[in-house]
């Protein structure tokens, strides 16, 4: 899970290019959208296709993306409930 | 001007409309009386999976070699001028998606023939009305996303209301493409059950397609056929974000309020308003807030109609304009079609079922990414509107600040070459392009938006003092090709599964603007205008227009992308050096007497002969005295004919000073006429024409003396750059 958790930080700022970051700057239970990141529904929307095309999980809402994106540990956990790759 | 012109009013004479209810008025007139919707799933072209419901337009003809925009387009224009005798004198249409039609298919099928692109380009819908009717004035191209229809009818309005036009063909268009379907879907804001504005359930918009055209007669009395009094318009920006709009309406008030200002006319006389209404949670519950302040008590009946016909886009104002006419003409008000159960959150009470009434005054809101805002007023009969403007002639813009990007570099690196005769032409590396900007702000930016802030930052740093921004105008003569391309070529590689929403949302032509707009925070009227090699010429004609007491940034920007430049553009498909760039100003209305350097647009338009383009200058002797240099843009795809003119103009004025080719030195793009403008004002601030630039073998000063733009090509443009008003 941690690995899982270290690689979703690289491709969220990699993705984003969020490139003053690096991933020891995002805790795992941080909030991610709206909060110091500065991460918006754009970008919630970059990484629903970023996490379909890389881990085959599809996230068809704006309500569960806004569940599922809350923070980094939500995130994992989603993906490892789900995912298809 | 005589007391004559103040009874003088923009009467709308003439109207067309196709759309997924059909076409012609009658059909549309008839859908909103039997409140049905016009929705259904995707036939245009394949898509994977169940396709989502759309608003597609159905039995017209289609000519395989024209995309489906410009044969929309022509229809509903047809239908607008049938009563006309003769062609009317501009034509301002808002489109978002020009060819691109027909584009996807080509690029799926790779093409690499530029003949074959000829009409991707947003402006060229315009021009092929403008060819079309017969129509020799100004062909301007609204590009401000899903406001472009009325804020295209906005500016028609004030051309008319200037003096400038008699009639003025106006409205909107866009045609459904891949990239308009598949954008908002991957956005996640299209309700698979076809748009509900309103409803408690909604879940989003339904993507569609359309024309509609509106003509528009300046006179003191109701003319023959007057269908309705076009009283105002009003428009804003949110300067917030770039596709969700300000969560409490604030953009959507302030245009509503100065649209409602500009019709002479207090909230309370509205009867009806036909909302924006997409029926996505977000603007459907903005909107509302917007209203609900403007209206706290009690609002007028009001209803979004985008259940019936779907979202058409930059067309969408323009088939709104159309419906909010006929509930004026037909004592009709129509149903908000779609809502089943209003949502008791919005606070507001939708008309559910269309109802007989006798509406004088009606309002129709359109919004569009960006942030973009506009609200129109029709009415019955005279509002008591402000009328005609006091000047004929074009209003002086008086520029504070200057700097623009070329080849060579930023605006120092550029003078520097240009004044030693030297070529600044070529493709800025994007280090020096983003070195003063904060990477926070870029980071989701490609090149073109990345040009104009770069720009812009260094002409407010040029003012040299503390200046607000009000209004921003930007001319792109291809607009974001970098976004485009990435999107398409992504969504194509995936089998159209995917596609990145972040480009979908940079890919509109305003995504530059309003970038502007929110580092400014610009809340004023926000215009994109493209046209090719005319695209900055018209934003310069639109700001003159529009400009009130406030400063404004003006802009020309293109990019510079492997391959679609040069299949779009023949003038870079046949330059030998790649080159991009373009220029900013920062611009306050010019008021007599105060210092310069002022621009002063002075003719747009398609002619063959240069006579009527030395008429407005003033005369053959006046531009031999007025003028020390004539700045020549001359695109290599139109040589022969712009080299032709050129010279009969030369000819025609007997005129003796400099002619620089500007294209020769500062490269071929459709928008490098900024850069140009850019030089101008800054040999007119050293009042000194270098000797290697002059061709005359010594400096020449410049006291008194102006600089000419002339623009040649597929139209003709001339916009004077003076010492001062």
């Amino acid at each position: 899970m941690d690995a899982l958790k270290r690689t979703l930080k690289e491709k969220i700022i990699d993705t984003l290019n969020l490139m003053d970051l690096t991933p020891d700057d995002i805790a795992d239970d941080a909030q991610l959208i709206g909060g110091d990141f500065g991460i918006d529904s754009i970008d919630v929307l970059e990484l629903v296709v970023m996490i379909e095309q890389d881990y085959g999980v599809s996230i068809d809402s704006k309500e569960l993306g806004a569940k599922v994106f809350r923070s980094i540990n939500a995130l994992a956990e989603y993906i490892s409930e789900h995912r298809t790759k | 001007m005589g007391a004559s012109r103040k009874n003088r009013q923009v009467y709308v004479t003439g109207m067309g409309i196709v759309s997924p209810a059909g076409i012609g008025v009658e059909a549309t007139l008839e859908a909103l009386r039997k409140e049905v919707s016009y929705l259904k799933p995707v036939t245009l072209f394949e898509v994977p999976g169940p396709g989502l419901p759309v608003g597609e337009v159905t039995g017209i003809v289609s000519r395989e070699t024209i995309p489906r925009a410009h044969n929309l387009a022509l229809q509903a224009a047809m239908q607008a001028v049938k009563d006309l005798k003769t062609p009317p004198d501009a034509i301002v249409l808002g489109c978002t998606t020009g060819g691109i039609t027909l584009t996807e298919d080509l690029l799926r099928a790779g093409v690499t023939d530029p003949e074959r692109f000829k009409f991707h380009g947003t402006g060229t819908v315009a021009e092929w009305l403008a060819a079309s009717l017969g129509c020799d004035g100004p062909a301007i191209t609204v590009s401000t996303a899903c406001s472009s229809g009325a804020v295209a009818l906005k500016l028609a309005l004030e051309m008319v209301r200037s003096g400038q036009a008699q009639q003025v063909l106006a409205g909107g268009v866009d045609a459904l493409c891949r990239l308009t379907y598949h954008g908002f879907r991957m956005l996640q804001v299209v309700d698979p059950m076809g748009a509900r504005p309103l409803d408690r359930n909604r879940a989003g918009m339904t993507v569609g397609e359309a024309a509609a055209m509106l003509l528009l007669t300046g006179s003191d009395t109701p003319p023959k056929g007057a269908m309705a009094v076009f009283s105002g318009g009003g428009l804003s920006c949110d300067a917030y974000h770039p596709s969700a709009p300000h969560p409490d309406g604030e953009g959507a008030i302030f245009a509503m309020r100065r649209g409602m200002d500009d019709a002479g006319i207090l909230p309370k006389r509205v009867d009806y308003i036909n909302l924006h209404g997409t029926g996505t949670r977000d603007n459907d519950a903005a909107e509302s807030k917007a209203i609900l302040a403007i209206y706290p008590e009690k609002h007028p009946s009001l209803s979004s109609t985008k259940g019936i016909f779907g979202h058409s886009l930059a067309a969408s104002g323009a088939v709104e304009a159309v419906v909010s006419i006929l509930t004026l003409r037909e004592g009709l008000l129509p149903a908000n079609v779609g809502c089943s159960e209003v949502d008791p959150d919005t606070g507001v009470s939708p008309v559910l079922y269309t109802e007989k009434a006798q509406p004088e005054v009606v309002l129709s809101n359109s919004f569009g990414f960006g942030g973009n805002n506009a609200a129109l007023v029709f009415s019955k009969h005279s509002t008591g509107a402000r009328t005609e403007r006091e000047t004929h002639g074009q209003r002086p813009i008086r520029v504070l600040g200057s700097a623009c990007i070329s080849g060579a570099g930023t605006t120092d690196d550029t003078l520097n070459a240009f004044v030693s005769n030297k070529v600044a032409a070529g493709v800025l590396d994007e280090k020096n392009v983003t070195s003063g900007l904060p990477p926070r702000m870029i980071r989701r930016l490609r090149r073109l938006p990345k040009l104009a802030l770069s720009m812009a930052e260094a002409a407010m740093q040029d003012t040299n003092r503390e200046i607000q921004p009000f209004g921003v105008y930007v001319g792109t003569g291809w607009g974001p090709l970098s976004e485009t391309y990435a999107f398409l070529e992504k969504l194509q590689r995936s089998g159209d599964k995917l596609s990145s929403p972040t480009d979908f949302v940079g890919s509109i032509h305003n995504a530059v603007s309003s970038q502007l707009a929110i580092r400014f925070k610009a809340k004023g009227p926000n215009i994109t205008t493209t046209d090719g090699d005319f695209s900055f010429q018209q934003a310069v004609f639109a700001a003159s227009l529009l400009q009130d007491e406030s400063p404004f940034l003006l802009c020309g920007v293109d990019e510079s992308h492997e391959p679609l430049s040069g299949l779009l553009d023949a003038s870079v498909a046949a330059a030998r050096v790649k080159a991009d760039g373009g220029g900013a100003l920062v611009c306050a209305p010019g008021r007599s007497g105060a210092p310069g350097p002022v621009l002063v647009p002075a003719f747009l338009g398609h002619v063959h002969s240069p006579d009527e383009v030395i008429r407005v200058l003033g005369g053959a002797r006046a531009v031999q005295e007025r003028f020390a240099a004539i700045f020549s843009g001359i695109p290599a795809a139109h040589k022969a004919t712009a080299e032709a003119f050129l010279a009969r103009f030369i000819e025609f004025t007997g005129f003796q000073g400099s002619v620089i080719r500007y294209r020769d030195l500062l490269g071929e793009f459709a928008t490098v006429s900024a850069v140009a403008v850019v030089m101008a004002v800054r040999l007119l601030q050293d009042r000194n024409l270098p000797a290697a630039l002059s061709g005359a073998g010594h400096d020449i000063p410049l006291q008194g003396k102006g600089i000419l733009l002339l623009d040649l090509g597929a139209n003709v443009s001339a916009v004077e750059v003076l010492g001062q008003v």
